[in-house]
């Protein structure tokens, strides 16, 4: 699916590497975007997500990599620059509106609502759903993808490990049947183990119809299962191109990864 | 002290803890949800009290009954005060700020009563207001036993409405996670005006229970808003069971000490807890994890 070589200094992420000329789920088109009168964190950035990927931003700490999610989820809104969903113009619309659209919003850290259960947590994700077979189908679906969310039903989402309790995080956003579910950080704070289980996790998701955008500190694990990797830095796309192709570049791996293909991450 | 006086104050401070529990539920919900001190809770508490003194002095009802009134009058109030005023505070200085507004809400109260009913002491007259009956040999007040009832059943209603309802979800997660409950759709803005609203609701009931077995005016509020404070710090700030069972154990403790240090003395029992409490365990006994849970 990701055939085209890595373009260093391209704007253009996501949908340019895809040889298939489809229209994206989500395009972020020239967005300027920052918090409060501080500096702008991002500047000019433009990433797409096709449909059935995983697309993947990495960079340095304070590239902007969280702050891209929270423009396309709605909590942060941009200066300037517009947010497509599946070629509708949600730019600048409330979370709400923006989970209606089709984007869900998996957080940083832990944030499963810890003093309810996790049945609560995830019939919590189907909180704007008012047809209640339809909420049924979708327990039943997201219980077959992540069977610890059915093995913990009864459970307080807080008593989980930290990888349980990703896994319940990420079937509360599938609730709704996102177009595209976007996970900041899944392996912050895991063990390798739980991190590679996390991450077989988002091929699941990706596997089963929902796209993802997935920013990542892990940068080579994260390319590693990604189909599309773009690299930020200073608030705007820097490279973008198929994720092994990223991982096979001597130069970016010495840059962005921290070594060499195959050295340590 | 005898064993039958140990029982009727034991009996007696259950009753008390209860109204207690009502009292101050409001307002660790205020801080739950929002971050809020409301030092204003109390003063609508006299408030409630008053409008069920004025309303059995002009119809004669039973005071109850202006609940049909307080309750949603206060409601409204409170989601107006939530989206007009506690939202225009800065979200880095909410805590501090809120303080001072609702400092100047409870004087601005304390100044209406006066100006509307006199500052002169107030107290209704009940048919039944001299009433008691005998439980296991304890003489029980049923002005206090009507208003415990009302502070149990307030508060079992408070407790489905958090556990069952959609809107108490919403509200459980808001205090939980806000963003989190952001991004599943929640509008947590909304959701908090309604909280702040549910608080002053119980403060309409908290007070016309109040009203019951109690002599009003103005400033009393002030006496009230310490012991009240001190409740939901031991709790643990923003625990509706902290502060239930904060209540209960400090309002027996009060109605135990009363027999051998008398009632002012007593009462300094919820400044000592509270002294204890920001020494020992500042999170508050019932605080951290279970100060999410209702």
């Amino acid at each position: 699916m990701a055939s085209e070589p890595a373009t260093p200094g391209t704007e253009t992420a996501g949908a340019s590497a895809t040889a298939a000329p489809v229209r994206p789920l989500l395009t972020l088109d020239d967005i300027q975007a920052g918090y409060g009168r501080a500096a702008m964190v991002l500047r000019g950035l433009t990433i797409e997500v096709p449909p059935g990927t995983v697309v993947c931003l990495v960079g340095p700490n304070g590239a902007g990599k969280s702050t891209v999610l929270k423009v396309a989820s709605g909590l942060l809104k941009p200066r300037s620059g517009r947010v497509l969903v599946d070629g509708t113009d949600v730019t600048g619309r409330e979370p709400q509106q923006m989970l209606s659209a089709g984007l869900a919003h998996v957080l940083q850290g832990h944030s499963v609502f810890r003093e309810m259960t996790v049945g609560e947590n995830v019939l919590l994700g189907a909180y704007t759903l008012r047809d209640k077979e339809r909420v049924a189908e979708r327990v039943e679906f997201v219980q077959n993808l992540f069977p610890i969310v059915g093995e913990r039903w009864k459970q307080l989402a807080g008593l989980l490990s930290g990888g349980q309790q990703k896994q319940v995080e990420f079937a509360r956003s599938l609730m709704v049947d996102p177009k595209v579910v976007l996970l900041d950080e899944p392996s912050m704070g895991l063990d390798p183990k739980t991190t590679a289980t996390v991450f077989e996790q988002v091929v699941r998701m990706r596997d089963a119809g929902t796209a993802v955008l997935l920013v990542e500190q892990n940068a080579r694990r994260a390319l590693e299962t990604a189909d599309i990797g773009c690299v930020l830095d200073l608030g705007r796309v820097h490279i973008t191109g198929p994720a092994s192709e990223l991982l096979a570049d001597p130069q970016l791996s010495e840059l962005y990864l921290g070594g060499r293909p195959g050295g340590a991450a | 002290m005898n064993t039958a006086l140990l029982f009727q104050s034991l009996v007696l401070g259950v009753l008390l803890g209860g109204l207690y529990a009502l009292l101050a539920a409001g307002l660790t919900l205020y801080f739950g949800v929002m971050r809020v001190v409301m030092i204003a809770h109390s003063a609508f508490l006299i408030l409630a009290a008053y409008i069920a003194w004025y309303f059995n002095q002009q119809t004669g009802w039973d005071p109850l009954f202006s609940l049909l009134i307080t309750v949603p009058l206060f409601f409204g109030i409170g989601v107006g005060m939530q989206r007009l005023l506690i939202t225009r505070l800065r979200p880095a200085t909410l805590t501090m700020m809120s303080v001072l507004l609702t400092f100047a809400i409870a004087l601005f109260i304390e100044g209406m009563i006066g100006f509307v009913w006199s500052g002169t002491q107030r107290r209704i007259q009940l048919p039944y207001s001299g009433d008691s009956i005998n439980f296991l040999g304890a003489s029980v007040a049923v002005v206090k036993l009507m208003a415990f009832a009302l502070a149990a059943l307030s508060l079992a209603l408070l407790y489905l409405l958090m556990k069952k309802s959609r809107f108490g979800q919403a509200l459980r997660a808001t205090i939980q996670h806000k963003e989190a409950a952001q991004l599943v759709g929640i509008r947590t803005d909304r959701v908090a005006g309604l909280g702040f609203g549910l608080g002053l609701a119980t403060a309409a009931i908290g007070g016309t229970a109040l009203s019951l077995d109690a002599t009003i005016y103005p400033s009393l509020h002030w006496h009230w808003i310490g012991p009240l404070m001190a409740i939901i710090v031991v709790g643990g700030l923003g625990s509706i069971p902290g502060t239930a069972i904060a209540a209960m154990v400090l309002g027996i403790g009060q109605s135990l000490l009363q027999v051998p240090l008398g009632t002012t003395w007593a009462q300094t029992l919820f400044y000592v807890a509270l002294f204890a409490t920001l020494m020992l365990r500042p999170q508050g006994f019932f605080g951290g994890r279970l100060a999410q849970r209702f």
